[in-house]
Order: structure tokens, then C-alpha cells, then sequence
């Protein structure tokens, strides 16, 4: 029973690392932007895409499949980005939804027009599962949450030292007087856009070989899972987002084993919800503390 | 008896934020049919102190009772509704993409309709009502000088004429006192002139009472019967506006802070 | 424009009317005239501008973004189809009823969810959609989880004497008429009426408006009702329509369609609403293209919205109406 309890969490916390490289990436885009990207999950799901034709089409190795996706959605964004996203500074918050919810509508039909909309399997990745403390774990998990780690580290660094970093945290604390400071704000949306983009893509091609099908419209769930992680977490806070996300993978997993597989995609917006209901100012501090 | 009480009665108000006492425990009151000002430095507890009576913000302590009536507590739109206590804000502010009679209608509206329900309906009653309040918005806009530009969107007309608009308004539902934050605030003398003429129309003909937050001395002597001094947050003290600008202590408060 | 022209002062006729006249012989006869599919395009168009109106008075006329149209819409379907297969009762009580539940039920979740700030509302709004489907999926002895319930009847008017089903599209589409123009003069009726104007203030400064004396909490949660009664009634009336409801009529792309519906059309205009029906539902619901160049094309629609017509079509449409009024 409790080596269940154990191993059901440790899933969770696998799952919790998906998601939170997710949606870090988006609530960075809401940091600087105000808006959410309804289209988050769409560039997920182009890494995945992106790594898969790599391993398919191409013929290359799971290491470089990943850079190809995670390229190849970085192209994406660039062209989303310029063409889009910065011009969405200091646009009220109906045009942010109608644009990007354009975006995915885009972005997921192309992929299907062009591949067609059947599953696809994922031929990659270290599936070969370890035995560690008594469980058996796939590599490919154990690689997962290494990244993540990775990844919160390195955003932890970045804000404090980059310039990029400081430009995100000034942009999301006082845009006006970014302007006038010298900041282009239009460009510090962009490379986060890109950032929050490339690091879904990661998110993606890490979670291939685990997931193993991959499909046009595997994006809209993820983007559904990350929107109540953002909220949760603090809009911009990405150290909340991270145990926001934990959290929900954790409780999706449990609820999965012991009440029932059929509600493990609603925890996400239950939780949401009660927590709105409960404390309407989110979890913690909506303080933008990148 | 009535005719003593006064109209606000505000009583040992304190409002902190965090560790910065905003207001501390001030007390004063407006009679009937006057006009009072309000005056102190920047950062003397002006703004807060309004936003404390007014619904905006709750006080930590005391007590404001509008015509025997306590309304600490009494959400911004229940204190202008039931109370008939009214306050502008700083920042001139207008329905911009609304005409000016339009303007003044809603502003009169919630005190012609009793309630929720009946402002749903269209009505005889309903149109009989709102054909009142045009007319009464129509008189109100030519003593403001405004008739021209009637059918303008607000956001059209210059920070003086809406400034005109915005206390046109406040005069829309008869109100009992109107409490103004620096009226005069960034429009030029010529509309100046007009709106202490509003306020003193108001004030005589209407029977409206004041408290005035203002920084320019010549409109609190011409306009003010008594001016109240407020000082990092505490009441420093009160009379009539010959004796307050001779007042030592309250030069020192404005040079000295 | 030469001299000679004004001079003469040509006076253009006013074209509004014999247009208006036009559109309501097109409207009538709309089923004679196009196809079958024509007329099926139609039927959706008017029933999602049920929800959109109300989406309306909230969105443009209130200024609260909200995505819960989906929900209530579900709500009245599922009410509407459990009655009418549960209970057998008539069509105009269900119509009511779908209507009631969902205004009902509109209140317990409007009182928590407008206390939130406007990020947080959106998305509390498109957790009621997503944890509805949930509910329908789940609660098998209600709704018949995932099979959903079918055998919905067609509907029955009893006059007297006299008795009429409706079957068939054709008389479908007479029904969803006649719904759809109570509908808009219901609407109309509210944003004529003095709480219309209060909605406006509210949506133009909400602080300004309570200073003014506008209860404007009150005016919320009375708007976020209606606006779920007229989801309810188009939900009854998709219930009819399909003769089906299942889970799937709780999805959020619904909630988006109709919020394209409504900023495309023209928030805050009763003639963008229907207009933004037509183009939006009834025109990508009658192009024969394949689904996904479908989404795409409508993928770059909302992209050219967003850019380029930031307050809909309804200003073109307004400008074209008047133009053609004739000027003297």
C-alpha cells in the first residue's frame, strides 16, 4: 500500500516536471505580456512533432531529435513572435485571447493538414526503466526531472544575472517606465515569448518516449492542464508555478489510482476553482518574482 | 434641535498602511449649508481621509455619521445612493465615449429609481422618470456652459469642460454634500472661475454643502466659510481662512514639511 | 466633387428601408430560396446567437470577459432533454425551464467568481465549462455519462384545437426564428432600458459609476444571470435540434465561438451579435471545405480581428447603413 502511495507520487512528481517547464513558460509570457497564451501547448506539441519527423523522416538519433524540435518551435516562435506577439503590448485582454486562440487554430490544423490527424508513435527516447530504492523507473522519467531541475536553476540565474532576465523583471513589474528607460520592450516580449516557446517544446520531446503517441491535437490538453498551474501558482511568479505544478501532477496521479482514472483531467480546474473560491488572490503573491 | 446636528459627523478616524499612519484620529464636522476646506501638505492624510468617509477605503477606527445617519462601513455606491453624499476624484473622470447629457443622466439615475428591478423596465413610469432627468440634465448644462457641446462624447471636450461635466453630475441627484479632491486641479483660471461660480450656485440656490480639498489659497478664501488643516495625518487645526493663513503653525507645516 | 454637383444638391434616396425589406423577405424565405445544408447553417447560426446576446450584455455591455457560456448553454440542453425524455413535457415548458436552471444556477456561481480580478474570473468562467463536461460525463444515473441522451422528441405545440410538430428543417428554422427575434428584441429591450445604460457606465468606469451610486456588484451578478438564461435557451433549443445531448455540448471551443461571435460582430452592438452569427457560425458551418482549412481560415480571421477590426465588423455594418440612408 504505501510503496503504491510512493510510487504513485513519484509518477506525480515526473508528471509535476512536465508541467512545470510548461507552464514556467507561459506565466514568463504573461509576466511580460499580461496576456495568456491560449496557443501555449500548440508549440509543446511542435517540438514533439518537430522531434518525431526528425526520428521518422530523418532518420537521426533521439539526442538530436530533440534539438530539431526544440529548433524547429523556436523558428515557429520567431515568426509567431515578430508577427504577433509584440504587437500585443499593452493590448486589453480580448484581443490576447482572440490572437492566440488564432494561433493554435493555426498552428494545430497545419500540423494535421500535413501529417494527417492519426497517432503517431514516437520511436525514441530511454525507456529502458532503472530500479531505484526498490522501483522500477523509466530512464527517460529519471531524465525529466533532471531537466526540470536544470531548467528552475537555470531561470533562477538568468533572471538574477542576464540582462534579458532583468529586462523581464523590470517589463513585468512597470511597463511604462520601461519605455522610458531605455528597455525595448517589444523585443524582451519576443525572447521570452521565444524562451517560454522553446522550453515547451523541451517539455515535449522529453515526454515523447514517455507518452509514446503523438497526435495534431495533443497540444489543447496540455494548454488546458497549464492555464489553472499559472493561475495557482501567482500569473508571473515562476518559483509558485513550479509547486503549483508539482502539486497538480502529484494530485492528478493520485486521483488517477485511487478515485478514478476518468477525473484525473479535471483536478487541474477543480483545484483551480476551489482555490479561487477559497483565496480569490491565488496561492501566493502574484508579485511578478522571476 | 435638527438644526444644530450637523450634517457629517466624523469621529476619531485612523487609517493605517502598514507601518505609515495615513489618518490619525481626526475629528471634524460639516454643517448644513456650508462650505468647508480641507487644506495641509502633500502627504497630510487629504485623499485617504476622503477615501475613508466616502466607502473607498475602510478606516481602522471611528466613526461618520451623514445626517444622523451612521454610515461607517456603507459601501461607495450605498453612501451616494441612500446617503446622498458624493465625491469626485482627482483625476477628472467622465463616461468618454458617452455624450454629455447622457453623462448627467446616469449620474441621476440611481436616485430616481427605487430599485434594481424597476431600472429594467421601459415602461411609462420608466420614460417619465428619465424624461425628468434629461430635463433636469438639459438646465444643469446650460448653467455649466455646456450647451453647445451637448452631443459631444466626453472624451472629446477639453480637461476643463469635462471637469465641468464631472461636477454637473454630482449635482444631477440633489445630494446633500459633495465632497471635492482638488477641483481645480490642472484647468486654466477662466474655468476656475466657473466652477467656483457652480459651487457657489450650488451651494445658495441648491442648498448643497461642501468640503473641499484645495491647494489654491484664493479659491479656499473666496469660496470657504471654514477651513480644517490637516497635518501628517492629525488635525491641526481649524477656522475661519483669514485666521488660518495667518496661522503660524500651519506655515511652518507646509514650509517646514 | 464638382461645383455643378453640389449646387444641385442631389438628393440620394434613402436606401435603409427597401434593404430592410430585402432582409426580411431573404430571412422568411430562406428555406424556399437555398439548400437544405443552407438552411441546417442557418438553424446553428440562430442558435448560437442565443448565448452570444448574452454574451453580449456581458462582454460589451458590462465589459466582464467571461467563458462560462458553454456551461449554461450545456446546462439548458441537458435540462431540456431530461424533461423532455423523462417527463414528456412540452416543448415551450422546457424552453422555460432550460432558461430557469441555467439563470438558477448562475447565481451560486456568480457570487464567488465576480469577486475575482479579470484574469482570474476568465478562467474560473472556463473551469465551470470544463468541470460541467466532467459532471455530465460522471454523473451516469443523470445524464447517461458518455452515451448521452437521445430520443429527444420533436417539439409539440398544443393551441386549443389545434396541435403542430415541428419536424423537418424547414419548420426547425421557422421555430429558431421567431426564438432568435424575441431573443434580439428581449436584448434590445434590456439595453434600451435605464439598467442598459447603467451596464454601459459600469463598462466605462466601474469606480466612477459606484461613486455615482450604481450598485455596480449587483448589476454584475443580475447580467452574468440573464446572459446565462439566454445560453440556457439556445442549449434548449440545440437539444431539440440534434435530438442528442451529450458531454460534448459542455466545450469550451463553444465558449470561443461565441465570444468570436461577439467581439467579431461587435461587442456592445445588438447588430454585431447577429451579424457576427451569420458570418461566423452560419457561414463556416455552410463552407464545404475540409475541417481543418476551415480552422485555419478562421484561425487568420481572428488574427485579422484582432488587428484590424479591434471593435468588429459592426462599425463597417453601421457605416454601410448609414451611408445608404441617403444624404440630403
Amino acid at each position: 500500500m504505501l510503496s503504491t502511495i510512493v510510487e504513485q507520487t513519484v509518477n506525480g512528481i515526473v508528471t509535476g516536471s512536465v508541467y512545470a517547464i510548461v507552464a514556467v513558460g507561459m506565466t514568463m509570457i504573461f509576466g511580460v505580456l499580461r496576456a495568456i497564451n491560449f496557443a501555449h501547448g500548440e508549440y509543446y506539441m511542435l517540438g514533439t512533432f518537430g522531434a518525431w519527423f526528425a526520428i521518422d523522416y530523418l532518420g537521426l538519433s533521439y539526442e538530436a531529435s530533440i534539438v530539431v524540435g526544440v529548433l524547429a518551435t523556436i523558428a515557429v516562435a520567431y515568426v509567431v513572435g515578430q508577427l504577433v506577439m509584440r504587437r500585443m503590448v499593452g493590448a486589453p485582454a480580448e484581443s490576447g485571447v482572440l490572437a492566440t486562440l488564432g494561433i493554435a487554430l493555426i498552428l494545430q490544423n497545419t500540423i494535421i493538414l500535413v501529417f494527417g490527424g492519426g497517432y503517431k508513435f514516437f520511436a525514441g527516447g530511454y525507456i529502458e526503466p532503472v530500479s531505484i530504492l526498490g522501483f522500477s523507473l523509466a530512464q527517460q522519467r529519471i531524465l525529466i526531472l533532471v531537466v526540470c531541475l536544470l531548467v528552475f536553476i537555470g531561470l533562477e540565474l538568468m533572471v538574477s544575472y542576464t540582462r534579458l532576465g532583468m529586462a523581464m523583471r523590470a517589463v513585468s513589474q512597470n511597463v511604462e517606465c520601461c519605455s522610458v528607460v531605455g528597455i525595448d520592450v517589444p523585443q524582451v516580449v519576443l525572447r521570452t515569448f521565444m524562451l517560454g516557446a522553446a522550453l515547451a517544446a523541451l517539455s515535449g520531446v522529453l515526454t515523447a518516449p514517455v507518452n509514446v503517441s503523438v497526435y495534431g491535437g495533443m497540444g489543447e490538453l496540455i494548454t488546458f492542464k497549464t492555464l489553472p498551474i499559472i493561475i495557482m501558482g501567482g500569473l508571473g511568479n515562476v518559483r509558485g508555478t513550479f509547486v503549483a505544478a508539482m502539486i497538480l501532477g502529484v494530485a492528478e496521479s493520485l486521483v488517477a489510482t485511487y478515485v478514478g482514472l476518468q477525473f484525473r483531467d479535471t483536478v487541474g480546474f477543480a483545484t483551480l476553482i476551489l482555490m479561487l473560491m477559497w483565496r480569490p488572490h491565488g496561492l501566493f503573491s502574484t508579485q511578478a518574482r522571476f | 434641535m435638527t438644526g444644530h446636528l450637523p450634517l457629517l459627523a466624523i469621529k476619531n478616524l485612523s487609517k493605517s498602511y502598514g507601518a505609515v499612519k495615513a489618518v490619525n484620529d481626526v475629528s471634524i464636522h460639516i454643517d448644513r449649508g456650508e462650505i468647508a476646506g480641507l487644506i495641509g501638505p502633500n502627504g497630510s492624510g487629504k485623499s485617504t481621509f476622503f477615501d475613508c468617509s466616502t466607502g473607498l477605503a475602510k478606516p481602522d477606527t471611528g466613526t461618520v455619521v451623514l445626517d444622523g445617519q451612521d454610515i461607517t462601513g456603507w459601501s461607495l455606491n450605498r453612501i451616494a445612493r441612500e446617503g446622498r453624499m458624493l465625491r469626485s476624484f482627482q483625476k477628472t473622470v467622465t463616461f468618454k465615449s458617452l455624450d454629455v447629457e447622457e453623462n448627467l443622466v446616469i449620474a441621476g439615475q440611481m436616485f430616481t429609481f427605487p430599485s434594481i428591478a424597476s431600472t429594467f423596465g421601459l415602461g411609462k413610469m420608466s420614460r417619465r422618470r428619465i424624461d425628468g432627468l434629461r430635463e433636469r440634465a438639459r438646465e444643469l448644462i446650460k448653467m455649466a456652459g455646456l450647451w453647445d457641446v451637448r452631443h459631444q462624447p466626453a472624451g472629446n471636450l477639453s480637461g476643463g469642460q469635462q471637469k465641468l461635466i464631472q461636477f454637473a453630475s454630482m449635482l444631477m441627484p440633489e445630494p446633500k454634500l459633495i465632497l471635492l479632491d482638488e477641483p481645480m486641479a490642472g484647468i486654466n483660471p477662466k474655468i476656475i472661475e466657473r466652477v467656483v461660480d457652480t459651487i457657489l450656485y450650488a451651494n445658495k440656490s441648491l442648498g448643497v454643502s461642501f468640503l473641499v480639498i484645495e491647494h489654491n489659497i484664493d479659491v479656499v478664501t473666496s469660496i470657504c466659510q471654514r477651513v480644517i488643516v490637516l497635518d501628517q495625518g492629525a488635525k491641526l487645526v481649524e477656522g475661519l481662512p483669514g485666521d488660518i493663513i495667518q496661522d503660524q503653525r500651519v506655515r511652518e507645516a507646509y514650509l517646514g514639511g | 466633387m464638382s461645383l455643378t454637383e453640389t449646387a444641385q444638391q442631389v438628393r440620394r434616396r434613402d436606401l435603409r428601408i427597401p434593404l430592410a425589406a430585402v432582409l426580411i423577405v431573404l430571412a422568411l424565405a430562406a428555406p424556399f430560396i437555398g439548400s437544405r445544408y443552407i438552411t441546417h447553417s442557418l438553424i446553428i447560426a440562430l442558435i448560437f446567437m442565443l448565448p452570444a446576446h448574452g454574451l453580449n450584455l456581458l462582454v460589451g455591455y458590462t465589459g466582464l470577459l467571461s467563458l462560462a457560456q458553454a456551461a449554461f448553454f450545456g446546462i439548458g440542453a441537458y435540462t431540456a432533454g431530461l424533461l423532455a425524455v423523462t417527463y414528456g413535457t412540452p416543448f415551450y415548458v422546457n424552453l422555460i425551464a432550460a432558461g430557469a436552471v441555467s439563470g438558477a444556477l448562475a447565481l451560486p456561481l456568480g457570487i464567488p467568481a465576480l469577486r475575482l480580478r479579470s484574469t482570474s474570473f476568465v478562467m474560473c468562467t472556463l473551469g465551470f465549462v470544463i468541470i460541467g463536461q466532467a459532471i455530465a460525463k460522471n454523473w451516469i444515473s443523470l445524464t447517461r455519462g458518455d452515451m448521452g441522451l437521445s430520443g429527444i422528441p420533436k417539439p409539440y405545440f398544443e393551441l386549443g384545437p389545434l396541435s403542430f410538430t415541428v419536424s423537418g428543417t424547414t419548420n426547425f428554422y421557422y421555430l429558431a426564428l421567431i426564438i432568435g427575434v424575441l431573443a434580439t428584441c428581449a436584448v434590445w429591450a434590456i439595453v434600451r432600458s435605464p439598467a442598459g445604460r447603467n451596464m454601459v457606465a459600469i463598462r466605462e468606469n466601474e469606480t466612477l459609476a459606484e461613486s455615482l451610486g450604481v450598485p455596480t456588484w449587483h448589476y454584475k451578478l443580475i447580467v452574468f444571470m440573464i446572459s446565462a438564461v439566454f445560453a440556457g435557451i439556445g442549449g434548449c433549443l440545440y437539444a431539440y435540434y440534434l435530438t442528442v445531448v451529450s458531454p460534448l455540448t459542455f466545450q469550451m471551443y463553444y465558449s470561443t465561438t461565441m465570444l468570436i461571435i461577439v467581439l467579431g460582430g461587435g461587442a456592445g452592438m445588438i447588430s454585431g451579435t447577429v451579424f457576427g452569427s451569420l458570418l461566423f457560425v452560419g457561414l463556416t458551418e455552410a463552407l464545404r471545405i475540409t475541417p481543418e482549412l476551415r480552422m485555419i481560415a478562421y484561425g487568420f480571421c481572428l488574427l485579422v480581428l484582432v488587428f484590424w477590426f479591434k471593435n468588429g465588423f459592426a462599425p463597417l455594418i453601421n457605416r454601410f447603413w448609414n451611408a445608404i440612408g441617403g444624404a440630403k
